[in-house]
């Protein structure tokens, strides 16, 4: 395991278009920061929120991100029965100093918050009004989480050329729960660099990136994983850590609550509270420290949960 | 498994079993089959004392029963529901009988509720077929096997077996499976038991060869599978596990008795291509590709000529390999009983 940079947590902001006659499902959501158009700021702050004022160029400028979730991607051929999930944790990674947006429809908008939120990405949400309640939901779920800005953990390191190969590598091996940090140049921290177009890791074998992604689990080993999950193939998660402490964030893209869904961590730690959005503070179960590794099973998950163990 | 019977079956035929022109099954005589092989096998002198060779009061015995094939192809009621008599017979309280399948909403089809006495348990690990559900499952005792590059490499055992039943009486049906082959005892016990299964085949390729016998020898579901009652009253030929059609629906009108999984697999093997052999259709063995059409059910739910998936019958042979049982017909000692 190695340290990456240090991660910056803060709720992504509502950007809201609608006029001052909103605001009670706003306050009725329990949101209380926007961000909206400059002309509109003053208006707001008057009305009591906490304002942050968007102008349409920065928008503009930002990162659109695709709407997290899964998709059925008809005609496809796959190597597995594994359903197709869009989940945007590879771009925080490769470029976690970028702006973002997104623009989620009906449905996604407390995934997308949990999501930015898990990556500490500086993410503008535009979503559709009727997922207010859920954002708001998820909003009061994330301010409420004991603070732990903690870097990120990873096996591997992929060597960033930009290119939109790399990035869908990078996207495959999130998609399997393989720990990655994206680097510039290969990095001595890590027994695994994959640099595309490289001899060892040629750009026609990343043409399938699935099983690119599965040459590289290959490598590295299931035993020397960090982190395994078991129970669905629909959750994704990112690793952070310090030498005392770790946070697991768990994202389920599926859209259906599931319960009992296992995880393995490589080295010994002790239970320090796991919060499940929707749920509240769950105790793990079946809690097990053997063979240099720790697994547990959450109760439940919904859309997002956080793990907190501590050595 | 194979338990104090290896290579012996016990076949138990009745023409007055089902009424073949409406499907309907008769109870008294299916009591009379159960009763005469269960004496049989075992030797005792009377169906209870038969019964008692395996069963006492302390037992909590599951039910593994076979839902895949409803509405045609099914467990039968009148079997299950003659277990449970004879089983409270040798003693064994209502409360401490479980009928179990894997999935709820199978179970729920089928409703074997009104066939049975209150009290009998009817349970399942999981509420459909859609991998959500965990909790039913022992997180300490599963397979580990990384089949097609799957990222839950993780069969984990049902809890009642690991954790709550001390006997199970496994009831498979006679069926047809176009990834197995067959799917007979060995098939219903572990794949019936176990999560995360279907990862074993898919895209026209099967490791089943080697899974079903490997998850059906996994302890303790190995050593508390103590009974097995083929169910053979009616059976599929073609397209199973699955009965959603008459089109491929027979009858064999037998019941059959053993402990030794294998042994009885091994005759279905024949039951199944015998039958497939008399009505034009390609073996069970069949492995050429101009038969296969993978993923394709719809071709082969309107062709018996045509395969999904590689079948591997050779499953059964494989799990006599793990020492579950006597696959050598040779070997096998097959008693045949007309009611």
């Amino acid at each position: 395991m190695t340290r990456l940079l240090l991660a910056v947590l803060s709720l992504p902001c509502v950007y809201w278009t609608q006029g001052l006659e909103s605001r009670p499902q706003l306050e009725a959501a329990g949101i209380k920061q926007l961000c909206v158009a400059p002309d509109r700021a003053a208006a707001w702050r008057a009305a009591g929120f906490s304002v942050s004022p968007i102008p349409d160029a920065e928008l503009a400028s930002r990162e659109a991100l695709p709407a997290p979730g899964v998709t059925a991607r008809a005609g496809l051929a796959s190597p597995t029965r594994a359903p197709w999930i869009v989940a945007n944790g590879w771009r925080f990674t490769r470029a976690p100093g970028a702006r973002y947006v997104y623009d989620v429809p009906a449905g996604k908008a407390a995934l997308a918050a949990a999501e930015a939120f898990a990556y500490g990405a500086d993410a503008i949400l535009k979503i559709d009004p009727s997922d207010l309640k859920d954002l708001g939901t998820m909003l009061a779920f994330l301010e409420a989480l004991p603070a732990a800005d903690l870097p990120s953990l990873a096996d591997l390191a992929v060597v960033d050329d930009g290119s939109a190969v790399t990035g869908e590598v990078m996207n495959l091996l999130a998609r399997r729960n393989l720990l990655f940090d994206a680097v510039k140049t290969p990095s001595p921290r890590y027994r695994i660099n994959v640099a595309v177009g490289t001899r060892d890791y040629p750009v026609e074998d990343a043409a399938d990136p699935s099983a690119f992604a599965l040459k590289i689990r290959r490598q590295l080993t299931d035993e020397q994983r960090t982190l395994r999950v078991y129970g669905s193939e629909v959750v994704l998660c990112r690793l952070t850590g310090d030498p005392s402490r770790i946070r697991l964030h768990l994202l389920n893209y599926g859209g259906r609550d599931i319960e009992g869904l296992r995880i393995r961590l490589r080295g010994a730690y002790k239970e320090d509270g796991a919060y499940v959005a929707g749920a509240g503070r769950l105790p793990l179960q079946d809690f097990a420290v053997a063979d240099g590794a720790t697994e547990f099973s959450l109760p439940k998950i919904g859309t997002y949960a956080v793990v907190d163990l501590r050595r | 498994m194979p338990g104090p019977y290896p290579g012996r079956v016990v076949s138990v035929r009745s023409d007055r079993c089902v009424d073949v022109s409406t499907g309907a099954a008769n109870d008294d005589v299916v009591r009379e089959m159960i009763a005469r092989g269960m004496r049989t096998l075992t030797g005792a002198d009377t169906t209870a004392a038969a019964w008692r060779r395996f069963f006492d009061p302390s037992d909590v015995v599951g039910i593994k029963v076979n839902c895949g094939g409803y509405p045609y192809v099914v467990s039968a009621y009148e079997i299950v529901a003659e277990v449970v008599r004879q089983l409270t017979s040798a003693g064994v309280p209502l409360s401490q009988i479980y009928l179990y399948e894997r999935f709820q909403n199978q179970l729920d089809e089928v409703n074997y509720a009104p066939h049975l006495p209150d009290g009998v348990r009817i349970v399942a690990a999981e509420h459909a077929n859609r991998n959500v559900d965990n909790s039913g499952y022992d997180p300490a005792t599963y397979l580990e096997a990384d089949f097609f590059g799957e990222d839950d490499t993780r069969s984990n055992m049902m809890r009642l077996v690991s954790e709550r039943l001390t006997k199970i009486i496994n009831i498979p049906n006679v069926k047809d499976h176009g990834a197995t082959g067959v799917t007979g005892c060995l098939k219903n016990i572990a794949y019936g038991s176990f999560s995360n299964v279907a990862r074993t085949h898919q895209r026209g390729k099967s490791h089943t060869y080697s899974a079903v016998g490997t998850l059906a020898a996994m302890e303790p579901l190995r050593s508390r599978t103590v009974l097995q009652i083929m169910d053979g009253l009616r059976g599929v030929w073609h397209g199973g596990p699955f009965a959603r059609t008459k089109r491929y629906v027979f009858y064999p009108r037998r019941i059959l008795f053993g402990t030794d999984p294998v042994a009885i697999d091994r005759l279905l093997l024949d039951v199944i291509d015998e039958k497939r052999r008399a009505e034009g259709a390609i073996s069970i063995w069949d492995r050429s590709s101009a038969s296969l059409k993978v993923d394709d059910s719809r071709a082969r739910d309107a062709d018996p000529n045509v395969n999904i998936i590689i079948r591997e019958p050779g499953h059964v042979e494989y799990a006599s390999t793990l020492g579950l049982g006597v696959y050598d017909l040779a070997r096998m000692t097959v008693q045949d009983v007309t009611v």
